[in-house]
């Protein structure tokens, strides 16, 4: 019986242990004045470029008499797994101190007051008035708060092979309209037999085939579609069916690479196999094309870069449309509500986004500057493809949303899914979408 | 010659010595401390998780936007939303088809063959046999999806085009032109060794006299599996079952690794969808009552199973 007794106090002791040693919170502040603070990082340019750039924060803050270590918090993900990981994070209060976010997931994190509003912090800080006007504009969501300090940006386009299209004797001018782009489309199809043309569709491409694929043509053709003001989405704006109808086209043309497109990691065989190769001549694109796609250190180089790949803008899509960039805010460093290192977290943010440091990441990615006084700053300054992007900027179009931007994203994910596995056209498309948006808006989202 | 009088229990309970009842009432707390961790954890971390995805299921919960800061209750609005969206159906057909091919067919059948064979007393080589039917048990889910990922790849240097290729076949896109049936083959490959060894056991209890005495009356091998051997094994075959559907229904992540629901959501077995709406889009409320749609419908089988089988679990 004794021994029983052991046994089981044994057992209670261990369970007990290890369940309190689970439940302890790790300092991150020591006795001797050392403020721990983490970044996190989920793509392998942005953590190599990051990582080389953590010294020197921790010496610039000694220099000031801060005592600061920053620890990188690196996993590389797409796109929706860091986006589900840090939500989770965010809600247990675990995350860390500094996250790197791109700029579709910051009005939903904003909304749920996951992340600390900066409008203070940027207020007090010298580098924000560098920053372009528009950029700040698009920067305050929903409820007029600044939630990230965008570091990068970029302009969406079309980018085409070059080299490509003039062997098959195809015009290389900007096309005027979509009209004009998919009747070269057609003429590349017929001489090739190929699918001349991505842009993201379907549900495989996530919560980009909004972002990267649909909403940078409605933008061009209708601004209405969502208001700031209200907070609402006007799904019977004009655009959506519009753009419903050209994907339908696109498709019923066979220029799409439908197949690729259903797949799981669909930019893989498209962007980094198709572009790459040039059996798709043309792909919808940011400025990270460049550098991160296809640049020599990129995910998929393509061979004297410059030279045989060109950017067109988005040809106007209905009458009285003319051609366009797209621009869009890339990445923005926030840091979430529940983060005890908020100051410390925040110059983090601003030395990342000032000088050589954030001349050394947009170069590493790919992007363009979100200020006017990067120009003469190397690297950045001998990047002339980057700097052409930023003076885009101001002309490009944009249209900042706010909350229900997930839920759009996923109604035209499964709307442009109908359409690319042949069960819709366009019109059937819109009204799925429009039925699916409504359903996961709920009404007070909809105007 | 000697005669035994039974007496009644409460005649022996009142006969103890009281040795006996203190060594029991002193043995109580150890018994509850020795179940206590084990029970505290089962309510910590199943009972009461499933309790919250429950109240979860009748609330418009999200975790991002602004609905994620005051949740509400919604009744029922969640259920009637997925009983009626094509998605969420489809889904549940997709895991229907997935069970039904992979586990119930598929890894039962299979399983029951292999069983039978080593079961012989004239197979050879029964070791390498077994050892490479267990092998898929022991291979971590990542790895076996990874490893199929490669052998079902398009390209030509994929194993499978690679075998096709010796009879002048193309390479084909397997997981894009039979997508479920890729993700069932995988997936039979997979259980079939868990399978085997529940019914390698049963087998080894069903008497060698009554297979003898059938064999006798004229019976073939055929007739003797129908009428003898499969009665007498009803219930680790229902018991398999019923373990299989409860699995193979909330099968995810060889399934999303090697199609993550598509092409075109021919794959997005209910799980899957659980996981969009939860987690990629936020969606806590729809997907844990489309979570609770589904455990219904598991415990509804699990019935049907046992009823089958009458086992008592």
């Amino acid at each position: 019986m004794k021994r029983s007794r052991v046994i089981g106090l044994l057992a209670a002791s261990v369970v007990a242990a290890g369940g309190l040693s689970a439940c302890s919170a790790s300092s991150n502040s020591n006795s001797d004045g050392v403020v721990n603070i983490s970044i996190t990082e989920y793509q392998q340019t942005r953590i190599d470029a990051v990582n080389k750039l953590i010294p020197g924060f921790e010496a610039e803050m000694k220099k000031q008499g801060k005592n600061i270590k920053v620890t990188m918090v690196a996993d590389v993900l797409t796109d929706d797994q860091f986006k589900t990981k840090i939500t989770q994070q965010l809600i247990a209060g675990q995350a860390p101190d500094v996250l790197d976010l791109g700029d579709s997931v910051v009005p939903g994190f904003a909304g749920a007051g996951y992340l600390a509003p900066l409008d203070d912090y940027l207020n007090n800080w010298d580098g924000w008035s560098h920053y372009y006007p528009q950029i700040k504009t698009a920067s305050a969501r929903q409820d007029g708060h600044v939630y990230d300090l965008v570091h990068e940006t970029g302009v969406q386009n079309l980018f085409y092979r070059k080299d490509v299209l003039t062997s098959l004797g195809i015009s290389t001018t900007q096309p005027a309209t979509w009209d004009d782009l998919l009747a070269r489309m057609v003429e590349v199809k017929n001489k090739t037999g190929g699918t001349p043309i991505v842009i993201p569709a379907g549900t495989a491409w996530g919560g980009s085939t909004w972002t990267e694929g649909f909403q940078p043509i409605l933008g061009g053709t209708d601004k209405n579609y969502y208001s700031l003001d209200t907070g609402k989405w006007d799904l019977n704006s004009s655009g959506f069916h519009a753009v419903f109808d050209l994907y339908s086209q696109l498709f019923s043309k066979g220029l799409l690479p439908v197949q690729d497109l259903q797949n799981p990691n669909p930019w893989e065989p498209t962007k980094y196999v198709g572009f790459p190769a040039g059996t798709i001549p043309v792909a919808a694109q940011g400025t990270s094309g460049w550098k991160f796609d296809w640049g020599p250190a990129g995910k998929a180089p393509i061979p004297d870069l410059n030279n045989v790949v060109d950017t067109w803008q988005y040809p106007g899509l209905r009458s009285g449309d003319t051609p366009y960039g797209w621009s869009g805010l890339g990445f923005g460093f926030g840091i979430p509500e529940k983060s005890q290192h908020k100051d410390e977290a925040m110059l983090l943010a601003e030395y990342l986004s000032a000088g050589e440091p954030l001349a050394d990441q947009l170069v590493s990615s790919g992007a363009a500057s979100p200020r006017d006084d990067l120009a003469d700053v190397k690297p950045y300054a001998d990047e002339p493809k980057l700097i052409a992007a930023g003076k885009n900027l101001a002309s490009s179009v944009y249209v900042p949303t706010g909350d229900g931007a997930d839920q759009i994203a996923q109604a035209v994910a499964a709307a442009t899914e109908l359409i690319i596995s042949g069960t819709a056209d366009g019109d059937q498309a819109y009204d799925a979408f429009k039925k699916d948006a409504t359903d996961l808006l709920g009404p007070s989202l909809i105007k | 010659m000697t005669s035994t009088v039974t007496a009644p229990a409460s005649a022996l309970a009142a006969s103890q010595p009281p040795a006996r009842k203190r060594r029991r009432r002193r043995s109580t707390p150890l018994i509850a401390l020795l179940l206590g961790p084990a029970a505290v954890l089962i309510i910590v971390f199943i009972v009461a998780p499933a309790v919250y995805g429950m109240y979860l299921s009748f609330t418009n919960t999200q975790l991002t936007g602004f609905a994620a800061r005051s949740p509400k209750l919604v009744g029922f609005d969640n259920y009637a939303y997925l009983l009626t969206n094509a998605d969420f159906l489809s889904s549940l057909g997709h895991t229907g088809e997935f069970v039904l091919y992979s586990a119930i067919i598929g890894q039962t059948v299979l399983g029951m063959v292999a069983a039978i064979l080593l079961s012989r007393p004239w197979i050879r080589g029964k070791g390498i046999f077994g050892a490479a039917i267990l092998m898929p048990m022991v291979v971590p889910e990542v790895v076996a999806s990874l490893t199929w990922a490669s052998v079902l790849s398009n390209n030509s240097s994929g194993t499978l085009n690679l075998l096709t290729s010796f009879f002048g076949a193309g390479s084909t896109d397997w997981l894009q032109v039979v997508p479920l049936a890729s993700v069932v083959a995988v997936n039979i490959w997979r259980g079939i060794a868990f399978a085997m060894i529940m019914f390698q056991a049963a087998l080894e209890d069903v008497p060698v006299e009554l297979i003898e005495a059938a064999r006798i009356d004229g019976a073939r091998a055929i007739q003797v599996f129908r009428h003898v051997t499969l009665p007498l094994i009803r219930g680790p075959v229902f018991l398999y079952l019923l373990l299989t559907t409860i699995s193979t229904v909330g099968a995810f992540g060889l399934v999303y690794f090697l199609t993550q629901g598509g092409p075109a959501g021919q794959t997005r077995i209910a799980a899957i969808y659980i996981y969009e709406r939860a987690l990629q889009f936020s969606q806590i409320g729809i997907g844990s009552a489309a979570s609770m749609i589904l455990l219904a419908i598991v415990l509804v089988l699990g019935l049907v199973y046992v009823r089958l089988a009458k086992v008592e679990v």
